[in-house]
Formats: C-alpha cells, sequence, structure tokens
C-alpha cells in the first residue's frame, strides 16, 4: 500500500517509515504544509498519516483540502492534541479514524491496515494469512474449511497480530488495543497472556501453525513459520 | 462596627461635650454680665440714696416701684457691717408677686443713728433673657445634632457606596472566572484610586494565573511528542531480533514507565481542560446504563482478582459531556478495583439522588480532606494520584458534589446529583 505521512518530527516519521516499509509499502513523507498540500495534489494514496501542528499551516486545512477535491485517500490523524473537539472536527470532516501521540506502532499499523481494507475491497473484507481465513464483515474466522469459533477478545487479538505479522508487539499495546486506553492495566498484564494462550490452542487445535512467539519481557510475535 | 456607626458615635460624643462647655461657659458669661449690670444700677441707686441723705439729712421715701424696692431698717451701730450685694426672692408689689431679685445692703448713718439701706432690683427681666438664650442654644444644638446624623446616615452610606460596591466585587471574585471586575466611575479620588488598584490587581492576578495555567498546558502538550518518539523508537528496538531476556525485561520496564508518563500527561491536560470549562457537548446520558458497560468492561479485571460485584442500579439519567461520564465512571471502578483485595467486594449502587461505590480495601482510612488533592496517594497505591483530583473536578464541573467515607470496613465514594 501507498501512504503518505505528514509529520514534522523527523525522528518520530523515521520510526512510523520504518516500520511500515519493511513490508515493501511505498512511504512518503512531507514535514510541512507547503509539501504536504504539494503531495495530495498530486498523488493518491491509500492512506495518509496526518499530523494536525504542522509548520506553515493547520493539519485541519489539510483534511478540508483533501475533501474538497474529493479524493479516496483514507485520512488517519495522528496529534498530541487530545482535545475531544479535534477528535470530533476531524472525523466530522471526513477522517477515517484518530490517534493520539504516544502511540504504538503497532496500533497505528492495525488501524492503517482497517482503513486500507476497508476502502480497497469494497465489501468483501477478508484477510487471508496462510490458512487463516478472516471476513472482517461477518468478524468469522476460517480456517481452511473449517470454522473457528473466536471469543470477540481472541478475534480481536488475531486481527491485530496479522495486521502486525513480523513485528513484535508489546503487552502494553495488545493490552491497550483490546481494553481501549482508559483503563490503566499496566499491573495486570496477566490476563492477556490468558486470551493469547487461549487463541493459540484454538489456532493449533484447528491445524494451524503455532505462529504466535512469545518473546520474554517485552511481548508476542506473530510471524509466518 | 461598621465605620459609619463608628464614626456617628465618635462625633456625636465630641459634638455634645463641645456643646455642653461651651453651653456652661456662654451661660456662666451671660450671667455675670447680666448681674454685673444689675449690680451697676444697685450702685446708681445707692449713690442716689446717699446723695439725698446728705442734702436733705433724711431718707428718702422708702417703697417699691416697678422692678425696684427700696427698705430701710435702723440697727444697732454695734452691729455695723460691710456692704455686699446678694441674691434674694422679694414680693413685688406691682406684679402682686415673689420674684427672684438681686440686693444691695449696706448702712447709712442719718442724724446719728444707723440704718441699714437694702435695695433689690428684680431679676426676672435678666432670668428671661438668660433662659431665652439657653432655649435658643439648647435648639440649635439639637438642629445641629441631627444634622449631623442625617448627613452622616444618608450622605455618608452615599459616599462609601463605590466601596461597598468594590467590595462585593472582591468577595465574588474567582480567578477561573472569565468576568473581568467591573469598575464603577466615582468622583472621590479615594475609590478612584482603590478601583483602580484592585482592578489592576485582579488583572494581574489573573495573568498570572492564566500564564500557570498555559505553561501546565504548553508543557504537557510539548511533552507529548517526545513521548511518542521514546515509543515508537522503543517500538523500533524490539524488531531488532535477539534480545536476552534480561535486555526484554528492561525494555518492558521502560514501556511501562513510558506508559505512565503519557497517561500523567493526558490526565494533566485533562484536569487543565476541565478547570478552562473546554468541555462542550452536553448530552443525556443513561447513567445506569453507562455503569453497566463499564462493569462489563471491567470484567475480566474483577474475575482475575475474584472480586464480588453487587449492583443495585435505578434508572437515572444525567446530562453531561459523554466523555467526563466515561471517566469518572472509569476512576471511580478502577479505584475501587485497584485498591481492592483478592476475593474482596464491590457495591455500586444508583439511584436518583446519588451513586455511591464502596469497596473493601485496607484498613486504613483515606484522608477525607486530602483524597481529592492532586498527587495525593497512600503508600500503597500504585496509581499517579490524579483519577480522584479529575472526578472531583468532573463532579464539580456538573455541581455534583463528590464525598469520601470510610464506613464499615469499606471505603466508600459518593456522587451526589
Amino acid at each position: 500500500m501507498k501512504i503518505l505521512l505528514i509529520e514534522d518530527e523527523s525522528s518520530l516519521s523515521e520510526s512510523i517509515i520504518t516500520y511500515f516499509t519493511e513490508e515493501g509499502n511505498i512511504c512518503e513523507t512531507a514535514m510541512d504544509y507547503k509539501s504536504a498540500m504539494e503531495k495530495i495534489n498530486i498523488y493518491n494514496y491509500d492512506c495518509i498519516l496526518l499530523d494536525l501542528t504542522l509548520p506553515g499551516g493547520d493539519g485541519m486545512e489539510i483534511l478540508r483540502a483533501i475533501k474538497k477535491i474529493n479524493k479516496k485517500d483514507g485520512v488517519l490523524i495522528i496529534s498530541a492534541r487530545h482535545a475531544l473537539d479535534d477528535k470530533l472536527d476531524g472525523l466530522n470532516l471526513g477522517a477515517d479514524d484518530y490517534l493520539v501521540k504516544p502511540f504504538h506502532l503497532s496500533e497505528l499499523k492495525a488501524r492503517v491496515t482497517a482503513i486500507v481494507r476497508r476502502k480497497s475491497y469494497d465489501g468483501s473484507n477478508i484477510i487471508t494469512f496462510n490458512e487463516i481465513q478472516i471476513d472482517t464483515q461477518a468478524m468469522s474466522v476460517k480456517t481452511g474449511d473449517s470454522v473457528l469459533i473466536l471469543t470477540r477478545k481472541e478475534y480481536d487479538l488475531l486481527v491485530y497480530f496479522i495486521a502486525n505479522n513480523s513485528k513484535v508487539i508489546t503487552k502494553s499495546a495488545i493490552a491497550e488495543h483490546l481494553w481501549g486506553d482508559e483503563i490503566d492495566l499496566s499491573d495486570h498484564f496477566d490476563f492477556i497472556y490468558t486470551h493469547i494462550k487461549n487463541l493459540r490452542k484454538k489456532l493449533v487445535e484447528a491445524g494451524c501453525k503455532d505462529y504466535i512467539k512469545s518473546m520474554y519481557g517485552v511481548g508476542y510475535k506473530f510471524e509466518n513459520i | 462596627m461598621k465605620l459609619a456607626t463608628k464614626y456617628n458615635r465618635v462625633t456625636l460624643i465630641a459634638s455634645i461635650i463641645v456643646f455642653v462647655f461651651t453651653g456652661v461657659i456662654y451661660y456662666s458669661v451671660i450671667h455675670y454680665i447680666l448681674t454685673d449690670k444689675l449690680d451697676r444700677d444697685l450702685a446708681i441707686e445707692e449713690d442716689e440714696i446717699a446723695a439725698y441723705v446728705k442734702t436733705y439729712g433724711k431718707l428718702p421715701q422708702a417703697g417699691s416701684f416697678k422692678e425696684q424696692k427700696v427698705s430701710y431698717h435702723l440697727i444697732d451701730p454695734a452691729h455695723d457691717f460691710e456692704r455686699r450685694y446678694f441674691y434674694n426672692d422679694y414680693f413685688n408689689e406691682s406684679e402682686q408677686r415673689i420674684e427672684p431679685g438681686r440686693s444691695l445692703i449696706r448702712t447709712i448713718e442719718v442724724n446719728g443713728k444707723l440704718y441699714s439701706v437694702t435695695v433689690t432690683k428684680s431679676r426676672v427681666e435678666s432670668e428671661d433673657l438668660v433662659r431665652i438664650i439657653f432655649l435658643i442654644t439648647l435648639s440649635i444644638t439639637i438642629v445641629l445634632l441631627v444634622t449631623l446624623l442625617l448627613i452622616n446616615r444618608f450622605v455618608l452610606n452615599n459616599i462609601w457606596k463605590p466601596f461597598y460596591e468594590i467590595l462585593s466585587q472582591m468577595k465574588a471574585f474567582n480567578l477561573a472566572d472569565k468576568n473581568d471586575i467591573q469598575i464603577e466611575p466615582t468622583k472621590i479620588d479615594e475609590f478612584t484610586e482603590l478601583n483602580a488598584a484592585v482592578a489592576s490587581m485582579s488583572l494581574r492576578v489573573k495573568q498570572d494565573y492564566r500564564e500557570l495555567k498555559s505553561f501546565t498546558d504548553n508543557a504537557s502538550h510539548e511533552m507529548m511528542t517526545p513521548l511518542a518518539v521514546i515509543n515508537s523508537k522503543l517500538d523500533t528496538l524490539i524488531q531488532t531480533e535477539t534480545f536476552s531476556d534480561s535486555q526484554g525485561e528492561l525494555i518492558g520496564d521502560i514501556y511501562v514507565a513510558v506508559g505512565k508518563l503519557s497517561r500523567l500527561n493526558q490526565s494533566l491536560l485533562m484536569l487543565a481542560k476541565i478547570e478552562n470549562n473546554l468541555i462542550g457537548d452536553q448530552e443525556t446520558i443513561d447513567l445506569d446504563e453507562l455503569i453497566r458497560q463499564k462493569t462489563r468492561q471491567f470484567q475480566e479485571l474483577l474475575q482475575s482478582q475474584d472480586i464480588n460485584l453487587k449492583t443495585e442500579l435505578a434508572g437515572k439519567q444525567i446530562n453531561m459531556n459523554k466523555h467526563l461520564a466515561d471517566m469518572l465512571i472509569n476512576n471511580l471502578l478502577s479505584n475501587a478495583i485497584r485498591h481492592n483485595y483478592k476475593g474482596g467486594e464491590i457495591y455500586i449502587h444508583l439511584n436518583e439522588k446519588e451513586l455511591s461505590i464502596s469497596n473493601s480495601g485496607s484498613d486504613d482510612e483515606l484522608i477525607a480532606s486530602k483524597v481529592f488533592e492532586r498527587f495525593y496517594k497512600n503508600a500503597a497505591s500504585e496509581g499517579m494520584g490524579l483519577g480522584l483530583a479529575i472526578s472531583n473536578q468532573i463532579c464539580n464541573l456538573y455541581h455534583f458534589k463528590l464525598n469520601y467515607a470510610y464506613q464499615d470496613t469499606r471505603h466508600v465514594f459518593k456522587v451526589s446529583f
């Protein structure tokens, strides 16, 4: 997929690009308002990652411009402005999602993947990973021909893992993804383990390989073996 | 005591003393002058009698006419005495009544016989004069005092009006309020000065307060980007294969710390936002439904701690921002879980008037006066000490009342709507 990252903090955009390009995605960057405007006027992207505070202009204006020229690009706002109004404004203006800084790269990746999926396959929302087939519309999972019954949390976890395939995902990223960042779970990572254990067991029982690898202290990695 | 009352009292006492004192002096002087005049008249009469005796060798006719009376008495030469004036009452024959008088008595020798001569003049006129003067003085005094009182009451009150106005504004002064102190123009220099001083002081204080607040706000904001960088760099770092277990653990700890720091920052920003009243968008929220939803969200956390949750929820709708309502319930509920023990209990009770969340926990009662302060936490707490401060601010914003009590070994937090 082709991504445009509009972000003025170079070390942050560097990390994001590294995280995204490894997969062979095309990832372009714009560091300020002017170059961002140029790029969105010339090229098409699957998803635009937009920071709201930019040198030379307001990110909201870029969003307005995108919508004005009727672009179909997905837009994900990444901002340190937790302001609820900003969030609502952004979503009302047609942004697809809003992520507050600081965020986990895995969360960003999952959200971008979801946006791109929604945008590119009209209606047929199927994620495929080897023998695993996920229908995001029906929220059902198949391995080969058999249907895999997962709980809501296990399902979310699997989608999250596949979006971040071959990446190490931290426990706190998983916790925040599954329970939201309103709940401070930093003292209770144990029951993330329970969900992962159950998911792993169900996958293996359904005939999949053991894709989930535990990285001691840090988190987990979902990887094709 | 009010300034006007105090002032009234002082002026009243002072003027009464002055009036009494001057009155006494006035009375004595006038009395002295009138008596002196009477005495001179008596002396003239005496001279006439003496001249008559000298010329005719006998006493003139004794008698009483008009306001004057002359009488003679033969006395023993051995009882000769000095001439003297004195006050007495005498019978005025023309008026047929006893009147106060002034008399001069002396001895006079007529043909070898010694007579005492008494000349008496009526004091009625001079007494009347004194009385009239006294009455006039008294009435002037009373009129003056009454005027003074009236002036004090009405004029002073009027003059002090700007003072009371500025005072009431100062009492109502609120740092977080957007309204500034309104200055009413006055013609009195002192009050103009006072008003100007108060206005500039309030402006300065507000300015400082604003700066301090925007400092917190900006500082928290500016911290978000470096935090995002740290987080993303860590995320990148862990992708680079091969960590030993101890390295992994270190990175895990850093994640937890960064997570705490960003939550702290977000809480500070949230507090600033609530304090600045920047939260809009109220909507009607079914509180009972929200609580049910939250308890579902916390289900696993409750189970992992074996906490027994009991709820008794009556339907209750409130008008507030959805996000804040979320945050309020979240904070109270996660506190109740965090400060509980394994196998403990949480009881949530909601009715039309109040929401109370009580939980079993440590035996130490929290300090009710401090529990809602920022960064207050007991030693065992792992939180940041901002959750309750935020909850309290949210309640204040909507004029709810958040209370803490320790009842029957339970910590009870109660929101009264």
